[in-house]
């Protein structure tokens, strides 16, 4: 069957730190943390936790009001992605002659539109109320952002949400990649996006002992991916979103080209919910890369899951140091989540536009809070705990979810 | 409130129509009232009235339609 290269030509995201997409990955590489504390006024208990929120993401002016009173916000973070996105790849939101019937999107939700369920629960529990808005039926959908992504932008082939927690949107981005690949898909429009300050889900997570604490001081330097010290993940809401495009069609319109995304590994622990198991990860690892037709001598950089949890962190680094075997201590190796949080189903996608801009620009984002403080059980790779400038060819990008469920995604720089 | 007033403040909140183009001949379509926001708009009216429609009401098409199916209702007189 014959193949098509995949371009990535349109990055977009709602940045954590609020600006644009060169703003973001500028933060990124100088170590800097978007992370704040959370003090919400949710009865009965306020959340008091470390917490990445868009600042200064206004649903209003960015999507207008008509276009965002029918969205739940992880479906406003998708569409402004989205949107972002396809500017950035030159593309017109308006179909101009060419026929979008095998365009598509799919994409990563964990949580879809838990938060309109949510507002429903407190205004019949808290409030009293008996009735509840028809619109939150397809507010609360998890396949809300994907539906608007596609009316928005006249998309007329798949339109499908994957929800596999943590590796929601890589899963996404890879079954993209494949349609890409394989010619049903001429344009994929991929990503993810969340909001987990929701107050049911933000109250579990906190119960699963898996929160990293903080307070308005402690907070930016609450995320200590494979440090000695680390006290667990940060949760955040995001979205981010990529153009995934056949390689010649990228070429005939002359499109500006990110990064190439060349290999999709997926697979499953089958071992416990949440602990996560080394085998599982070398498979997607391997997958991936046969997946690529690359070795692992052609990898120059990893994007870790690195969430700063007690159990994930080594088990990860153990999985690397069995696929690159002598190579391992030499590897590059950063989770970006010290600094923008884990995003649940936009993690992936904004780890992904981070891993292809890491080849684009040669540049290497670092792992915050690590430097002189690495994990004796997370050691044996490459920890780059400060921003650098070395030449890179390929790179992978790993989400490890819950539920035991895997994916890895493969890409190479462009060669200028 | 009057009727006109609830919409033209719905419409503002919701879909940000500037109040003067809220008139009586104006179809609700025109302002952005398809068949999702009609539901939603018919949802507040019996909030805020403390009333219900008829499951059988006739959709109105313009904004005097919508403006007279109120007053009907708010009267007692469907």
């Amino acid at each position: 069957m014959e193949q098509h290269r995949v371009a990535i030509t349109g990055l977009g995201l709602v940045s954590p730190y609020g600006g644009d997409l060169p703003d973001f990955f500028a933060r990124l590489s100088a170590g800097e943390s978007a992370i704040r504390h959370l003090l919400t006024d949710d009865l009965p208990r306020p959340l008091s936790i470390p917490f990445i929120l868009c600042p200064g993401f206004d649903p209003d002016a960015t999507l207008g009001k008509p276009l965002a009173s029918m969205m739940d916000r992880f479906a406003q973070l998708g569409m402004a992605a989205a949107f972002a996105a396809w500017d950035d790849a030159g593309l017109p939101r308006q179909a101009d002659g060419e026929s979008r019937d095998t365009w598509g999107v799919t994409w990563g939700t964990a949580l879809g539109g838990t938060l309109a369920y949510e507002k429903g629960y407190r205004e019949l529990w808290q409030k009293g109320r008996e009735r509840l808005s028809p619109l939150a039926v397809v507010l609360g959908m998890n396949n809300a952002a994907n539906a608007h992504i596609s009316i928005q932008l006249g998309l007329g082939g798949i339109s499908m949400s994957h929800t596999v927690a943590c590796a929601s949107s890589a899963i996404a981005i890879g079954e993209a990649f494949r349609r890409v690949r394989s010619g049903e898909a001429t344009i994929m429009v991929t990503g993810g996006s969340d909001v987990p300050q929701a107050y049911g889900v933000a109250r579990a997570w906190e119960a699963l002992r898996v929160l990293a604490p903080g307070d308005p001081e402690t907070s930016p330097a609450a995320c200590r991916p494979f440090a000695a010290d680390r006290r667990g993940l940060v949760l955040g809401e995001g979205g981010a979103a990529l153009v995934l495009e056949n390689w010649e069609h990228a070429v005939a319109r002359g499109a500006t080209i990110h990064g190439e995304i060349v290999g999709y590994g997926t697979s499953s622990d089958h071992t416990h919910l949440v602990r996560p198991e080394v085998a599982g990860q070398v498979r997607a690892l391997e997958m991936t890369l046969a997946d690529a037709g690359l070795t692992p001598a052609g990898i120059d950089y990893v994007n870790a899951h690195g969430t700063a949890t007690a159990e994930g962190d080594p088990v990860e680094v153990a999985a690397l140091k069995r696929v690159f075997g002598g190579l391992a201590a030499a590897m590059p190796v950063s989770a970006t989540k010290s600094m923008h949080g884990h995003l649940l189903g936009a993690a992936g996608a904004i780890e992904a536009i981070a891993t292809v801009l890491a080849l684009r620009d040669q540049v290497v984002p670092p792992t915050a809070n690590l430097a002189g403080n690495v994990d004796p059980a997370c050691a044996g790779v490459d920890h780059v705990t400060a921003v650098r400038r070395q030449s890179l060819r390929a790179a992978l990008s790993s989400s490890f979810a819950f539920g035991g469920s895997n994916a890895v995604l493969a890409f190479r720089a462009v060669q200028s | 409130m009057d009727s006109i007033e609830l919409i033209r403040e719905f419409l503002r909140d919701r879909l940000g129509v500037a109040a003067e183009r809220v008139v009586p001949d104006a179809p609700l379509e025109e302002l952005g009232v398809d068949s999702l926001m009609m539901l939603e708009l018919m949802f507040e009216f019996e909030d805020r009235f403390g009333i219900t429609l008829d499951k059988n009401m006739q959709t109105p098409k313009t904004v005097s339609e919508m403006v007279a199916a109120m007053e009907r209702l708010r009267a007692g007189t469907p």
